[in-house]
This record gives C-alpha cells, sequence and structure tokens, in this order.
C-alpha cells in the first residue's frame, strides 16, 4: 500500500487525477471515521459532514484571523471538534437507533445554518477564501503533488490506527455497542464512557479531513456541511462495507467518481443517490462490496461444481 | 459473602418475588430451584444490578450494592451466565472471554491504536489468560469460531469461561447444564468443585435435581416468588413443604 502510494502519482503526473486522488484521500479519512462508529459501534450518525465542517471553517478561521501557522491551526481546530464532540455526544448518544440519526442530522443542518449566518466570522454564503496553504519552513505543500505527500500519509496512519484499535481491548468494547450493551457492563465494562469515546475518535476523524481539505482548496464555503455530504458518506461506507475500512476508501473513489460523471444529472444526483442507498441497505446489508464478493465466490463454486461434476 | 434481606421485585403490580432472605457463604456453593417462573432469575438479574438500584437489601462482601450499576457490581467480583445464552454474536470465542478481561486490563486509547510495547504486552497477557479459561471448559479448538454458530450448550460453557475471566468472588450460573448430555453434566460438575476450590463462591440455579443434590453445600427452593425452603439437599429432599409445593405439583426433571 505505501508503495503504492509512491508509485501511483508517477503514472498520474501531476493532473487530474492527482488532484482526485488527494480529494478521495480527504474523505476517505472521514469514512474510516464513520466505519469505526457506524460499522463497528453501531451507532449510526449524520454529524460527519457537521465536523468536517468545524474542521474546516475552525482551521481557516484561526489561520486567516489571527495569523496562526496551519499546522497549529489544524491542531486547535481538532481540540474545538474534540470538545464539540464531547458536549454532543454526552447529549445525543443517549439515543439509540433512528433517534439518534435524526438528532446527529440535525447537528450537521445547525452547523450550515451557522455558517450561513454568522457572516462576519464564516463570510456567510460566500464562505472563505485565501486560506493559507500549509508550509514546513519556507516550503510550501502548494501544489497537488507536494500535498499528495501530507493527505496520504496521515490517511495511512489513520487507518492504522484504526485497524489497531478495532483489534484491541477497547476495540472489542466498540463492537460490543452494536449488540447489546447491558451485557457487556455486567463484566465490569464502563459502557458510556467508551461510547462517547468512539464518538469523539471518530468525530475527530471528520474534523481533521475537513482541516485538510481547507488548507488545500483554500476556500471554503457552507456546501462543505450539507446533508448530502452527510449521505455521500453513508453511502461510500454501504458501498464499501461498514466493517471494511479499506473497502470504505474504495466507496469514497466511488463516489468521488460517480460525483465527476454524474454532473450530467446533476440535478437528478439526489435522488439517484437516495435510490442507490435504499437498494444497497435492502439487498446488500454487509454492503455493497461485500455482497459483490460473495456473489462472485457463490458464481466461482458454481463453475467448479458443473466442471469437477461432484456428484457424477 | 453474598447477603440478600427482604428483597422484593413487582412487575406491573405481579409480585415475582416478595420477601426473599438469601445468603451464600464464602467459599460454598448454593443451589436455586424451584418451578419455571418462581422467581429464581429475576433474583440474579437483582443482584447484578440489571433492575436498577434496589431498596437497601443485598451486601456483598460487606458493601451495600443495591445502589450500584452493573459495571460496579461487577468490578466487587461478580459474574453470572445466562439462561439464553447472550454471547456477543459476531465476536469469535475468544472475542467473548476477552471482554471479561477488559476491566482488569489498562491499555487506553492512544497506546491501542499506535499499538505499542506495553499494549501489545497487555494483549498478550491478556489472551494467555483467555485461553486458560477455554482450555479448562475444554473450549480450546473453537476459540477462533464466532461464538453464535456454537451449539446451545457450548455457548453456555463460553459464558462460564467469560465470567470466569474476570476473576470473580462470587459466580452466579443460571441453568448451565441445559443442553448438555449425562457425560458432559458429570463433566461440568467436576469443573464446578474445580472452581469453588480455586476460591470461588457459587450460586447456581438448576433444574437437573441430581445434579444440584451431588453439588450444592446449602439450596434455597422460591415458590411463586416465596422462599419455602433452605438448607441442605438432605433437608430438602425429605421437606414435606418442598415435596408439596415443588417436587409434587411438578415433578422432578431426573
Amino acid at each position: 500500500m505505501a508503495a503504492a502510494i509512491v508509485i501511483l502519482p508517477l503514472i498520474f503526473g501531476d493532473g487530474y487525477y492527482l488532484n482526485a486522488m488527494n480529494f478521495i484521500a480527504i474523505y476517505s479519512i472521514v469514512a474510516i471515521g464513520l466505519c469505526l462508529l457506524t460499522g463497528y459501534g453501531g451507532q449510526f450518525a449524520l454529524s460527519h459532514a457537521g465536523f468536517f465542517a468545524i474542521g474546516a471553517y475552525a482551521s481557516a478561521i484561526l489561520s486567516i484571523k489571527t495569523g496562526l501557522h496551519p499546522l497549529v491551526s489544524i491542531l486547535l481546530a481538532q481540540v474545538i471538534a474534540a470538545l464539540t464532540a464531547l458536549g454532543i455526544g454526552a447529549v445525543v448518544l443517549r439515543l439509540k437507533g433512528h433517534y439518534l440519526s435524526i438528532a446527529t442530522l440535525a447537528f450537521t443542518v445547525i452547523v450550515e445554518v451557522l455558517l450561513k449566518n454568522l457572516v462576519s466570522l464564516t463570510g456567510g454564503l460566500q464562505g472563505l477564501s485565501s486560506i493559507p496553504r500549509i508550509s514546513i519552513g519556507t516550503f510550501a505543500l502548494d501544489s497537488d503533488w507536494r500535498y499528495y505527500f501530507i493527505v496520504w500519509p496521515t490517511v495511512l496512519f489513520l487507518l492504522l490506527f484504526s485497524l489497531n484499535l478495532v483489534d484491541s481491548r477497547i476495540g472489542r468494547v466498540f463492537r460490543t455497542l452494536k449488540e447489546g450493551e447491558n451485557i457487556a457492563q455486567l463484566f465490569g465494562v464502563e459502557i458510556w464512557s467508551h461510547k462517547v469515546r468512539l464518538f469523539v475518535l471518530s468525530s475527530v476523524y471528520a474534523s481533521i479531513a475537513g482541516s485538510l481539505y481547507a488548507h488545500y482548496v483554500s476556500f471554503v464555503s457552507p456546501s462543505v456541511g450539507a446533508v448530502m455530504f452527510a449521505i455521500e458518506i453513508v453511502l461510500a461506507i454501504a458501498f464499501g462495507g461498514y466493517t471494511m475500512l479499506w473497502g470504505a476508501m474504495l466507496g469514497v473513489a466511488a463516489i468521488n467518481f460517480l460525483n465527476e460523471y454524474l454532473t450530467v444529472f446533476a440535478e437528478y444526483k439526489r435522488p439517484i443517490y437516495g435510490f442507490a442507498l435504499i437498494v444497497i441497505m435492502l439487498f446488500f446489508p454487509n454492503g455493497l462490496l461485500d455482497g459483490l464478493m460473495t456473489g462472485i465466490r457463490r458464481f466461482l463454486g458454481l463453475i467448479k461444481i458443473v466442471k469437477g461434476h461432484p456428484h457424477a | 459473602m453474598l447477603e440478600l434481606r427482604n428483597v422484593s421485585k413487582a412487575f406491573s403490580g405481579l409480585m415475582a418475588l416478595s420477601g426473599v432472605t438469601l445468603t451464600v457463604r464464602k467459599g460454598s456453593i448454593k443451589g436455586l430451584i424451584g418451578p419455571n417462573g418462581a422467581g429464581k432469575t429475576t433474583l440474579f438479574n437483582i443482584i447484578t444490578g440489571l433492575y436498577g438500584p434496589q431498596k437497601d437489601a443485598v451486601t456483598f462482601l460487606g458493601t451495600d450494592i443495591s445502589g450500584l450499576n452493573p459495571a460496579q457490581i461487577a468490578r466487587l467480583g461478580i459474574s453470572r451466565t445466562f439462561q439464553q445464552a447472550h454471547l456477543f454474536k459476531t465476536m469469535t470465542v475468544l472475542e467473548n472471554v476477552l471482554i471479561g478481561r477488559h476491566y482488569r486490563t489498562k491499555a487506553g486509547f492512544f497506546s491501542c491504536g499506535l499499538r505499542t510495547t506495553w499494549s501489545r504486552r497487555e494483549e498478550r497477557y491478556m489472551k494467555e489468560k483467555a485461553l486458560h479459561y477455554l482450555d479448562m471448559l475444554g473450549l480450546i479448538d473453537m476459540k477462533d469460531l464466532i461464538a453464535s454458530r456454537l451449539p446451545m450448550g457450548q455457548q453456555r460453557l463460553v459464558e462460564v469461561a467469560r465470567a470466569l475471566a474476570t476473576e470473580p468472588n462470587l459466580l452466579l450460573l443460571d441453568e448451565p447444564t441445559a443442553g448438555l448430555n449425562d457425560r458432559e453434566t458429570d463433566d461440568f460438575r467436576d469443573l464446578v468443585f474445580t472452581i469453588q476450590k480455586s476460591g470461588v463462591s457459587i450460586l447456581v440455579i438448576e433444574h437437573h435435581m441430581k445434579f444440584i443434590m451431588e453439588l450444592c453445600d446449602e439450596i434455597a427452593v422460591l415458590n411463586f416468588g416465596v422462599k419455602i425452603a433452605d438448607g441442605s439437599p438432605k433437608e430438602i429432599q425429605n421437606s414435606p413443604t418442598v415435596i408439596e409445593a415443588y417436587l409434587g405439583s411438578e415433578g422432578t426433571d431426573d
């Protein structure tokens, strides 16, 4: 994987695909975070668009208005996002199932409304532009090519961190959240604190992605926290499989390219995605990728049976 | 070690338990028998805190545990199994038992995510312990199977391993031999004696009369939420009240 990351841009060159790869990296971070919360923890949240926006705007505002170094403003933005997630999580995580989805969706809507209306801080509908690029000393990460080597290592690190976490004592508790919280408690596990921590971690993933986005595009507008974005991320992990962190990244790539090619049908994008999400959830409860792989395996099995005549 | 004084529980007006007083002596095996619906499992749920705070009626190791939540009670050293096995369905047998080790271990969020040397060492130690309990219950070959795929009888044994993994002072077993054949039941009886020897006190619900009579130091009998007898297996077998209310009306399982 690490090797592929180094080699791929050499193939793509400095152009459209490199740019696309950078966006895929950024959205992958959100998807990985959502996988942890929804796929492993069973908490179906739609607040990630909101936290993405918080990460993007907090870092942008801090670096523009106070002239902080982007790396410092990114760090501070994560602190802000984490505290927000802690406050929101402590309230909404008491809700279960669809109630939690609705409450977290409301959070995303509120963030979007605030971004549009706190004009003096956020620039309102116009958004914020000329967000400084990240630079290390005099070396500015101002090309797609240079940014690539910031975002992809970040994705890899967060992916590894997540894979490790899922397969540890903490991750095992996350996985019990999905099936009967009462049971784990009976073995001395403090469920509530684990649930809140998972929510904070997952939200900070979204916020890290938001910050990386802001300093890459150097422009943010309220659309970064749009409800449609929240749905797209859910679609991405539904595509890749809720508990397949790799799959989630593939899902992001698929959505990214669909977004490009569906521009022709821009007006029908929402109904198309909505319909796709319903179909995937109905027929592929473990995600589209998992469904396809099972299908292929069955198909290959069928061929083997026909060829080998096991009953003859 | 465990003392219940005058415990009552009503479900929408229906008395599931009324004024039950029960003691489990340190190091002993106590049986809890009675017809279906007598309130035995309700009593387990009260002890483990599943029904929320009680009115000052349960004492464990000298501490009043009636106001504590299930996790706090578990941390004081009470662990249990369920009548209908409640394993974590999508997790492997080993992972289920590892949940039992959770509160005995410390590695935090970041050391788990970064897989630090210290967290790896702890994880290894956790697994050793969990495998030890699986070995004790003869489940070592099944450690990597998804728990919900095992037959019911074995799922209950996994529950025993998970409960033991917390290293409890008191183990509550809810019909552990259901789904086991005669030989497995005898093996299980010997296992319970082994657990007792390691210093764990046991409270066990059973319908299997031969098993319970051979196993227990003392037996309490519940009928319609009321304790009608409490004593040695011999006393219970000869008690006219028990014979009339329980054995007489229901018949023995054995």
